[in-house]
Order: C-alpha cells, then structure tokens, then sequence
C-alpha cells in the first residue's frame, strides 16, 4: 500500500502545437503524451512504452526529436511543438516522406508510423543524403514490429532521392 | 461453384504490387486505435496485479482505494466471480485437465502480474493512485516457477481435482521406431531450448466497455485480432447473448496471435461498465502487457535421431515439453503448441517412423498461447538442428543431407507420418535457389578471408514447410472446442455499383483493405477504388473467426471470391436479359458486363447497380432488387496447405565477448500464389524480424519465486534498424491445387526459421576452434561464450585424438 | 504508468535550485534530461515530492576550455558532448562514450549533471570521468567543491551528493599530444545500456607507455579504476601481447575487486575490452592527427 503525500500543482502551460498557441491547465504530472493525446485531441503520436524506449511517442520539440512520454506537459510551456499532425492530412497532400513510405509499403499496422515518420523528415532535414548506415543508426530508437525495417530503409531512400531532385527541404 | 471460379482467366490486380489504401490513415495520424476513441461520460480503470507468483487471497480491502479522489468503483474477484463465470477453454482430447481464469483472481493468484481487483477513476493517474491503496492480504504458496519445479515427482498440482501439472499429455507413434533405431548407423540425442518470449505488439492491449441500459447492449471496443470470438466468448462468461452484445476491434497496433484471445482484463471491465453504466476504458501499460498478457515459444525438446551413413534420417524420436503458465487460453486452449510440434516436428523431410510424447506443464507463469509460428518455430529449430549434427557425425555437407531427406517434387501430394498432407512445394528448390540468389559463395568467400584476418564469420541456413489456412478436419483433430473452419464475406454493391465488402477477418497490418478489394475487383470487374473493405466490428460483419495461422489471403479471401462471384453471377442475369444473351457467354471489365467476343454489347455496372435498385421494373421476372451476398469459405480439404521457405544468413561472432552479430539474410519463400507481392514480402520482411528478435535477444527470464524480471523494454529487447540487416527475399509459386486462385497462408513463415539458421551459422562460425551443439535460444553473450568453450574443448579433444 | 503526483517549480538560478534541495531535502529531485529519472517516476520507483526542473538553467550550459581543462556545464546536452567540435577535440574519450547512449531522441535530452548524479552503474559517463580523472564541481547551500569522479560515484544509483547539493559542472583534462583514449563497451544490442564499459587513456614517449589510466564500469556497482593494471604498463614497450596481457590483468584485478569469480562473465569481457581499448589508445597516441572523438 502507498499512498500519495502530495497533490500534484496545477499549471496553465502555453505552448506553440503545429504552429497555434493552444494554451491549457494541467497537472504537473500530466505526460506530454496524454496531453497532445487527450487533451489536444492530437491522437497521432502514440504510446508504446512510456519509459523511453520504443520511439513511438516521438514529437519535435524545439527543433529536436525527443520522446513525449519523457516530458511534463508542464515542461512545455513556451515551447514548439511538432507532431505528425503538421504534415499531409490525406492522400492527397502528403510530406514526400509520408508519400515515400506509402508507396515502399513502410507501414503495416501503423503504429509504429508518425514516430519513424518524424525521425526520418529530422534525418533529412540534417542529412539530405543519408547512406544506409546513417539512416539505420537515426531510426534505431525507433521500434517497429511488423515491417523488419526493410521497407522503411527503402522509404527514406527514396524520399531523400526525391527530395534532393525537387530541391525541397523537410 | 468452384468450377465455376476457378475458370475466370487470371486477372490483373491480382498478383499486382498495388499500394495500400489503407495507408493514408496510419500516415498522417488520423488511425484510430482504441486509445484514440471516446466516449462521453468515460471512465478509466487500472488493475491491482499480484506480486506473488502463488499465493492465496486471505483479504482484500478496498475501503481507502474506494475513498481515494476521483475514484467510481473498485472491483474485486469475489464480487466479478458472482457476476461472470471464468474463462474455460478445454480441449476434447483425452487426459485434459481444464482450468478456470478469473476475470479477477478471487482466492489464489497463479502467476504474478495476474489482477486482483480493477479501479475506475475519472482518469489513469487517479485509478493508479487509488490502486496503491488496494489492500491486499496474500498467504504465499510454494512457486513451480519451471517446468523442472511442475513435473518433479513431490510436485503439488496447481489446480483442484488435478493429478499432476500437465494440461495434457499427448502420444503420437507412426512406422517402426524401436526397429529404425535398432538398425540405424548411428544415433544422436540432443537436447534443446527456446526459451519464453511472445510477440510484443508496440500497441498494448485495450478496451472500451460500454453498457447502455436502455437498448440493454453492451459495446466493447478492443484490440482484438478476434473480434467474433470475443463477443461469443464473453457472452459464455457474462451470460449474455450474443445479439446483446457487439465487440469492435478498430486500427490495431499489431498483434502476431497475441491479441486473438478473449481476455479477463476485457471481462472485469465489462462489468465495471454494467456497473457503473457508463463506459470505461482499459489501457493496458507497457509493465502490465509483459507481465499479463500472453507468453509464448518456451519448449524444452529432448530429440533422439536414427540415421543410415548416407545421410537419411531414418526414425524420430520426442520428447516434448512446453511450459504453458497457469491457465488455459481461450479460444486455443493450451494444447496449441505441443499439438502443432506433434505434427510437424519431421519437418519437410522424409521421415517415416516417428514417435513423440508431448507435454503441456502448468507453472506459476503467465498463460502460454500462439504466437507467429506458435510450436513451428521451436520445431524447425529441433529438426534443422538435429539434421546439422547428423551432418556432423558424418562428416557431410549439411546441404547434402537435407538433399537426401527432402520430400522430392514428384512425391506431393506428400502424407507426413503424422498424416498432414504437404499438398505441393518446393522444398529442396528453395533451399538451392537460396544458395543462389543468397549469394552462398560469396559468403563462404567473405568467411575465409575473415578467418585470414582472424574473425569469425559463419554461414547458416534452415528450412521449413508449415501448415498454413487449415481449416475444419485440422481444428477437429486439435481438439479445441470451437472448430475455425471457415471465414467470410459480405459483398454489396450499392446504386452507384461502389461495393462494400464486410469481412470476417481481421487486418492489423496485414493490408486487407488493399487485398481484398484487388479480388473483388478483379470478380466484378470494377476499379479497386469503388470497392472499400472493411472488418472489426461484429454489428455488420459476418461471423468468422479473425485473423491468425496465416489463413486469411485463403479463408476471407476466398469467401470474398465467393460472395462476389454471386454478386456477379446476379448482375449476369440481368444484363443477359438486357442483352438478349445467355449468361454464359458474359464476361466482365473496366465497369462494364459485356458479351464475349463482342464488347459493344455491354451494360455498365454501375448502370445495372442502378436500375436494380430504382428501375426495378427492369429487372428479370423473380429477380430482387438485391446485389448483395454472403459467403463462408472453408478450403478442402479442411487440413491445410503447405507453404514453405528456406532461409540463409551470415554472421560475425565475436568470441571473445560472446556477441553476435548479423550480418546478412536472404529468404526464399514459396507461398503458392500471391494477391500482392508487396504485402507477402512485408510479412515475411516482419516475421524475420520477430524470429531474429527471437534467436538473439528476446527473453522472458523468471526467478525462482515466479518473479518476472522481464518486464520493460529496458530487460527484454526488441531488434532495432541496427540489429536486423536489409532481408533479401525471392519467390518462387507452386500453387496449392486445393484453395481458390491457389494462395497459400504465409503471414507466420518469416518467423519460423531464423532461430536454427542463426544457430548454424554461429556453429560455423565456430567450426574453426571446434565443434559446438548450439541449442539454446537466444543467443545472448553469455550462451555462446559456453559455446565457444565447448567448441574449445572439442577443438583440443580433436587436436589430442589425432596426435 | 503514471508518475506519483509532486509539485513542480521551475528554477529560475542555481541558487534557487539550491535553496529548494537544502529546503525539501530527501523530498526534491533535480529534473533535467529526465531520460533516467521520468522512466523511473513513471514506473513509480521514483517518488520525489518536489521537481525542481533545471532546463531553464542557461548558466549551466557551456563548454569552455580553461588551459588544460575543459569545463562542461552540467546542463551541456549528450548530443552536444557527442558531437560538439569542443569535446570532440578536447576530450574525445567523452565525445566517444556520449555517443553510446541509448538513441538519437535521448541524447538531445539528456544532460552530463544528470547522468552523473544519477550514478546508472551501466552508465557511460561515469565510466569516461573515472578513466579521465575528471573533477565534478558540486555546489551546495555554502559552498562549491569539487570533488574527484573516483570519490563520487559511490554506489548503485548512489553518489557522494548530499541531499542539498548539486553538480553544476565537471572538469576535463583536455587530451595532449603523445596522448591516446578509447572508449570500448558491449552492449546487447546498439544503443541499450553496457553490460561492461572500459574507458582507457594512455600516454605514450615513442613506444614507451609514459601514463595510463583504465576504468571499468558494469561490475560493482559503479565504475571502478584499476591502478595496478595501468601501473604496470609504465615502462613498457607497447605491443599486441603486452595489451593482451594487461586485458589479463584487468581480468583478474576487477574480478578481485568485486569478489567475483575471474572466469565470469562480465570480469572476462572487461579484459577483453580493455585489450582493445588500450591497443586503440596506443594506436591514437601515436597518431599525428588531431585526435578527434568517435
């Protein structure tokens, strides 16, 4: 048995998602995760693990990658935020990393998506022409169950051809 | 009926790499999983688990817990046990001892990690802290934390009214195995072990169980594999009927076989929900899912080989054991793995006198159930293994004995001792074309010059049929209780000639709503994009039994071919009336139906959709303004059809350190033929991926006191980008002559064979310093330094014999 | 896994942050990377009352070469250890050992005063201090000492902090010429914790081994120096036996120092590792280059 001696503080937080201001009252131990999640309604980035080590929860924060489920909401206050939600909303408007692992079949069940997502456009964005190795060791915090990162790799390839040749930045 | 399809010319999107539908969701966020849905008024739960491996309950106060912020409800076993019956799953065989699993555990828990009580507070954090203030008395009990522990002469049974602590005893004997062994040139035992993992989905489990009063229904949304299954199952334990209850399983973040069981976690919180008469969800947290949800592949295997001096493995003999935890699974029962290893032990190779004694042991663990390849991996490791040491005995080529042991391709159909018929495959083709296209030469070229800088690189292969879409004759034999004979489709076509087709299945990565809807199109002859496919929810699809054992591209596919050719076969009868022609001579294409040889004379489907809808008038006499129908497909002849590959890889082992490190892989499948070659590749891509996870790093390590110690990412690893290399996989198709269109299952295969092909290639690696038995998964540094100093100690043995 | 509730306050100085540890004592907890301490909250093995979250701290994170030395805030991120142009040149053994941690995502968080005072015995850095002779400059209610990375990794999790006190720096002996390092460590997979790490730095006249420093983290409970190992390496001529023999050494000295058995298995691959990483170190100390970290 154990019981809980304090109570969480509350904090209004203000924090820049996708580029609007959404500004909202948490707890102080209220995960970044659940927030953007469930208070936000910015369901994308998801939980696998919430210790850190599945990538899954990944978001930009500031500029960098970092894991959401490691992060106090309240942590965010004044900060930038990115989730996969700021890139293509359908078919028809997707990021070309987005359209690059849809037609090299990088995704089966998904879950694993936004996450790798984000972290490949990031790779790009510091290394437009990755070779193999450095784009396995950028995503090796990255965890995917279903695809065995075969069609991943082909995925970011691909997308780093086709950005390098439009001149498009991530 | 199937004369009929079958005589349909191959047509074009079948076979085609086509990109998914289904991506744009996953892509960009807009997925739904179950913690991605709401209900308004909704409560969250978190469950109170045992910290003891065996103990009884002596009390259970949940008085502060009740008091504590936010909190609804506190549930414990002994007030779910009034409600809701436990969940049994007993097989028919003989010699089953049955086991009942509480949604809650109300007087004994039986491993740790099992629930004991469920909150439901206005959020998780609320319901977590309230669970600390769950009291709980426990009375130890002793722990059979091993199979060793379960089966030892003074072991207490776990379970009342038991005899031992065997779920069942199984016994198969075929040919003459005491007169093969008797006359046999030589003869090996081997002992091996694959130790407990499971398939570790990135989702974790979850649900939403929502009781409305009024309509007197109860709504579950899970993240289930197996969504028919559950509803029938809690309507066994709740005592509900099914009509009252609709089970949906939305986007699921993987499930490999894990999430295709009805859970008690999924049954505690429906009677929350009719508790509290609101909904309330479960999200299952990364600790609860390695401690909780369902174990897999641990096997102990002691295996005795008769071989002649040419190689030919002439008699088989097992002895099986698998450590299945404390309860039986629903709906699988925990016969699943010793079965199956029963069966296809022998493997793809010619082996006619065979006896194997199987044992399902109850220990104080979580439940053991099916896991991508279930007893199949753990089974090629045994033969693949078995087969490398005879190779070793006889100082052959490991190649040239699976040549001389491989069922041949003038003898399929081929009737294994076991009685599975291996219906067609390429056994000993893979196995060569892997050579080749593997790049076998260049290997063994990277390996002797590696040994000339003083590194060991080494080279392995194993090779495997497996059981694939087996269906009615297969589950009978089985013996569990409900028989997963067939699955099914609905296919309607709506005014406009777009087509809705419901299934049975269910796609967590497998991509049906892109395969499914590539033979639709093909049977109507409309564009894939006028058809959308959909599964999951048990309110508007046919009843079926989801997706699992690599059967649904077979079962849900065929059912689909099925339910569509009569949806054409209707749309035939009306355009021939239209056409003045016969039925026969139509034919369908680009969204038209049109006469054969003569394509100026066509109707548009579309049209025809319409007009049967809103110009009935039209209609031939005694047709109804129906373009809808419903098919089950069970694929004769009910035993299956086999699929098969070979796999090769090399590693680097680093003796000194005991690291493993791999390097290249190359897969030859045959799966018959293939709706999309994209997605056949992807499974096979993942479920390498999750046998490689397997054979180096996964483990489940419990203590003695039933304590897992495994219970974050940060003890059990999961391969990363790092650690699994590109997987080159070719193809080659011999069709099933059994199923439509000739589609084999293949969704487990990739899973099956890396265990033993790493194993081999650590032993060849080896081979330069001695010989080793490399029998134990996985491969952690610590094992194959005990490799190293047997082949150490063989190597001087060797060196001492030929001075 | 939801953490246990506590109250949250954002720092705004060192001393602020030093007040609320003197204050609240065994009761606060330091929140910087949080890619050790948020897993352990949320596991809720780790309960503190109160977060005094140091990520506004601007103060504390630099990187500035003092002679000799080179001193490194303690809010300095690993991705800036690992990667930086400063560390990588001045102190390559801490770039090395930084780039070994977990992945991509962690390394952007997490910080060298976290790691330190978190005290991981599986840990990278604390290894890399120990080898180097580093200097953790800790401040308190009254005062700032440094204190030797030998002296303050303790324990498991465990360092010579007290409970109002703070590590707010940590000097480095920049690398000199004749100098080699290596960081070795063998971990189950990329990017997961080191099941046995070795850092080693060697000074080299010619071929004579002038000074050598080795530390073994992964046994013991925190990273453990070994004089006699690198003791006896002064005055010899370098070479492939000699390095092997020293791993033998290492072997046996580590083993004896944790009272475990010298054929197991951690004690055996220190000795491997620490072969390789002195036969690299040698290898740099004679390289002309500028010694660059990886």
């Amino acid at each position: 048995m154990r019981r809980c001696h304090v109570a969480s503080s509350r904090h209004s937080i203000t924090t820049r998602v996708n580029g609007a201001e959404r500004t909202v009252e948490v707890d102080a131990r209220e995960l970044l995760t659940d927030v953007l999640r469930h208070r936000l309604a910015l369901t994308g980035t998801h939980v696998g693990c919430e210790h850190g080590a599945c990538g899954a929860c990944t978001v930009v924060l500031d500029g960098k990658l970092v894991r959401a489920c490691l992060i106090f909401a309240v942590q965010a206050d004044g900060a930038d935020i990115v989730t996969i939600e700021a890139f293509g909303s359908s078919a028809s408007n997707l990021h070309p990393v987005q359209a690059a692992f849809w037609e090299k079949h990088g995704l089966q069940c998904g879950f694993c998506t936004p996450g790798m997502v984000l972290t490949a456009m990031k790779l790009l964005e510091e290394s437009p022409t990755p070779t193999e190795e450095e784009i396995r060791a950028a995503l090796s915090g990255n965890i995917c169950r279903c695809t065995g990162y075969v069609f991943i790799v082909e995925a970011v390839k691909a997308a780093a051809e086709r950005m390098v040749s439009e001149g498009t930045t991530p | 009926m199937t004369d009929t399809v079958s005589a349909v010319v191959q047509p074009k999107l079948f076979g085609a790499r086509v990109k998914r539908r289904e991506d744009p969701r996953f892509l960009t966020g807009k997925a739904r999983y179950v913690d991605d849905i709401v209900r308004p008024g909704m409560l969250h739960a978190a469950f109170v688990r045992s910290s003891y491996g065996h103990a009884d309950i002596v009390a259970v106060r949940a008085d502060d817990a009740e008091r504590a912020p936010g909190v609804h409800l506190v549930l414990t076993g002994a007030q779910a046990s009034e409600r809701a019956l436990p969940i049994i799953c007993d097989s028919t065989l003989d010699g089953w001892q049955s086991t009942q699993y509480p949604a809650l555990a109300a007087s004994r828990v039986l491993f740790a990690g099992q629930g004991v009580a469920l909150v439901v507070a206005d959020d998780r954090y609320l319901a977590e802290d309230a669970a600390e203030l769950v009291d709980v008395e426990y009375s130890p009990r002793p722990v059979l934390s091993s199979v060793e522990k379960a089966i030892a002469p003074d072991a207490v049974p776990l379970h009342e009214g038991w005899i031992d602590n065997l779920f069942i005893k199984r016994h198969f004997r075929g040919g003459d195995v005491d007169a093969a062994f008797a006359a046999a040139h030589g003869t090996l035992e081997l002992d091996l072990i694959s130790h407990r993992h499971s398939g570790i989905p990135l989702e974790t489990r979850g649900c939403i169980a929502d009781w409305d009063p009024a309509e007197e229904l109860l709504t579950l949304w899970t993240a289930s594999q197996t969504p028919h299954l559950v509803r029938t199952g809690l309507a066994d334990v709740l005592g509900l009927p099914e009509s009252r209850i609709r089970v949906v399983a939305p986007d699921v973040g993987g499930g490999f076989g894990i999430k295709g069981h009805l859970f008690p976690e999924e049954i505690a919180l429906c009677l929350a929900s009719m508790q509290l008469e609101r909904p309330v969800k479960w999200i299952e947290d990364r600790v609860e899912h390695m401690l909780a949800c369902v174990h897999a592949r641990e096997h102990y295997h002691r295996i005795e080989v008769a071989y002649e001096e040419d190689g030919r493995v002439t008699a088989l003999r097992a002895l099986v054991r698998v450590d299945c935890g404390a309860y039986s699974v629903y709906p699988w029962t925990a016969t699943m793995d010793t079965g199956m290893v029963l069966g296809i032990l022998p493997g793809p190779y010619r082996i006619e006198n065979y006896e194997c004694r199987a044992y399902s042991v109850a220990t104080n663990k979580c439940p053991h159930g099916p896991y991508r390849g279930v007893g199949r991996p753990a089974g090629c490791f045994s033969i693949e293994r078995a087969m490398d040491e005879v190779a070793h005995a006889l100082g052959m080529d490991p190649f040239e004995v699976r040549r001389r042991n491989l069922v041949r391709a003038d003898e399929f159909p081929y009737t294994s001792v076991t009685g599975l018929v291996y219906d067609s495959g390429s056994f000993l083709e893979a196995l060569e074309l892997v050579l080749e296209d593997g790049g076998y030469t260049e290997m063994r070229e990277l390996q002797e010059q590696a040994r000339r800088e003083g590194r060991l690189l080494g080279v392995g292969f194993a090779c495997y049929t497996e059981q694939t879409a087996h269906t009615t004759t297969e589950f009978i034999k089985r013996g569990v209780p409900i028989i997963f004979g067939y699955d099914s489709a609905i296919v309607r076509m709506d005014p406009s000639g777009d087509v809705s087709v419901q299934v049975s299945s269910h796609s967590h990565g497998q991509g049906h709503e892109t395969t499914f809807a590539q033979i639709v199109a093909d049977e109507l002859g409309i564009p894939m994009e006028s058809i959308r496919v959909s599964f999951g929810d048990t309110a508007s699809t046919p009843y079926g039994h989801g997706t699992f054992a690599s059967r649904s591209a077979v079962l849900a596919g065929g059912a689909c071919v099925l339910a569509a050719s009569r949806v054409r076969e209707k749309l035939f009868r009306f355009a021939a009336e239209l056409l003045e022609a016969n039925p026969d001579d139509l034919d369908v294409g680009e969204g038209k139906v049109y006469v054969k040889g003569s394509p100026q004379f066509n109707h548009a489907v579309s049209d025809l959709a319409r007009w049967t809808y809103h110009r009935p008038e039209k209609l031939p006499a005694g047709m109804e303004s129906v373009l809808e129908a419903v098919a089950s497909y069970d694929a004769d002849p009910g035993g299956g059809t086999f699929a098969n590959a070979a796999h090769l890889c090399l590693v680097e082992v680093d003796p000194e350190t005991g690291g493993v490190k791999l390097l290249r892989y190359h897969v030859v499948e045959d799966c018959g033929e293939m709706i999309n070659p994209l997605i056949v590749e992807g499974q096979v891509h993942g479920g390498v991926a999750q046998g490689i996870g397997g054979a180096l790093l996964e483990e489940f390590v419990y203590d003695e006191e039933g304590q897992l110690l495994s219970t974050t990412f940060l003890d059990y690893l999961l391969p990363g980008t790092t650690d699994i290399p590109h997987i080159g996989v070719s193809h080659i198709d011999t069709p099933s002559p059994f199923t439509l269109k000739g589609i084999k299952g293949m969704g487990e295969g990739g899973a099956i064979a890396p265990g033993p092909a790493l194993a081999s290639a650590v032993a060849d690696a080896l081979s330069p310093i001695g010989h080793a038995f490399v029998n134990e998964l996985p491969l952690t540094a610590e094992r194959v330094r005990r490799f190293v100093a047997e082949a150490k100690r063989d190597g001087s043995r060797s060196q001492t014999a030929g001075s | 896994m939801k953490p246990a509730p506590f109250e949250y306050v954002k720092a705004r100085s060192v001393d602020e942050c030093v007040d609320i540890l003197e204050r609240r004592g065994a009761e606060a907890k330091i929140l910087s990377g949080g890619q050790s301490l948020v897993p352990l909250m949320n596991l809720r093995l780790a309960r503190p009352e109160v977060l005094v979250d140091v990520n506004g701290l601007g103060e504390l994170a630099y990187v500035r070469r003092d002679g000799g030395v080179l001193e490194v805030g303690a809010l300095t991120r690993h991705c800036e250890l690992a990667e930086g142009a400063a560390v990588q040149q001045s102190c390559p053994l801490v770039s090395s050992a930084a780039s070994r941690i977990g992945y991509p995502a962690i390394r952007n968080r997490g910080t060298l005063g976290g790691s330190l005072a978190h005290a991981d015995p599986a840990g990278e850095l604390p290894c890399a201090c120990v080898a180097l002779g580093a200097e953790v400059a800790v401040r308190g209610p009254d005062a700032e000492r440094r204190v030797p990375a030998g002296d303050f990794f303790v324990s498991h999790f465990t360092t010579s902090l007290v409970a109002s006190e703070m590590v707010v720096a940590v000097r480095f002996p920049v690398i000199g010429p004749g100098q080699g390092w290596a960081f070795e460590e063998f971990a189950r997979k990329t990017g997961d914790f080191a099941l046995v790490a070795v850092g080693a730095l060697v000074a080299l006249g010619g071929t004579t081994v002038e000074g050598a420093s080795i530390a073994v983290s992964g046994l013991g409970g925190r990273p453990i120096r070994l004089p006699a190992a690198a003791s006896a390496l002064l005055g010899e001529t370098w070479s492939d036996e000699l390095m092997v023999a020293t791993g033998a050494a290492v072997t046996a000295e580590v083993a004896a120092l944790v009272d475990e058995p010298a054929e197991g298995f951690r004690p055996h691959v220190a000795g491997v590792l620490a072969a390789r990483a002195l036969r690299d170190a040698c290898t740099r100390a004679t390289d002309e280059e500028v010694p660059r970290g990886k």
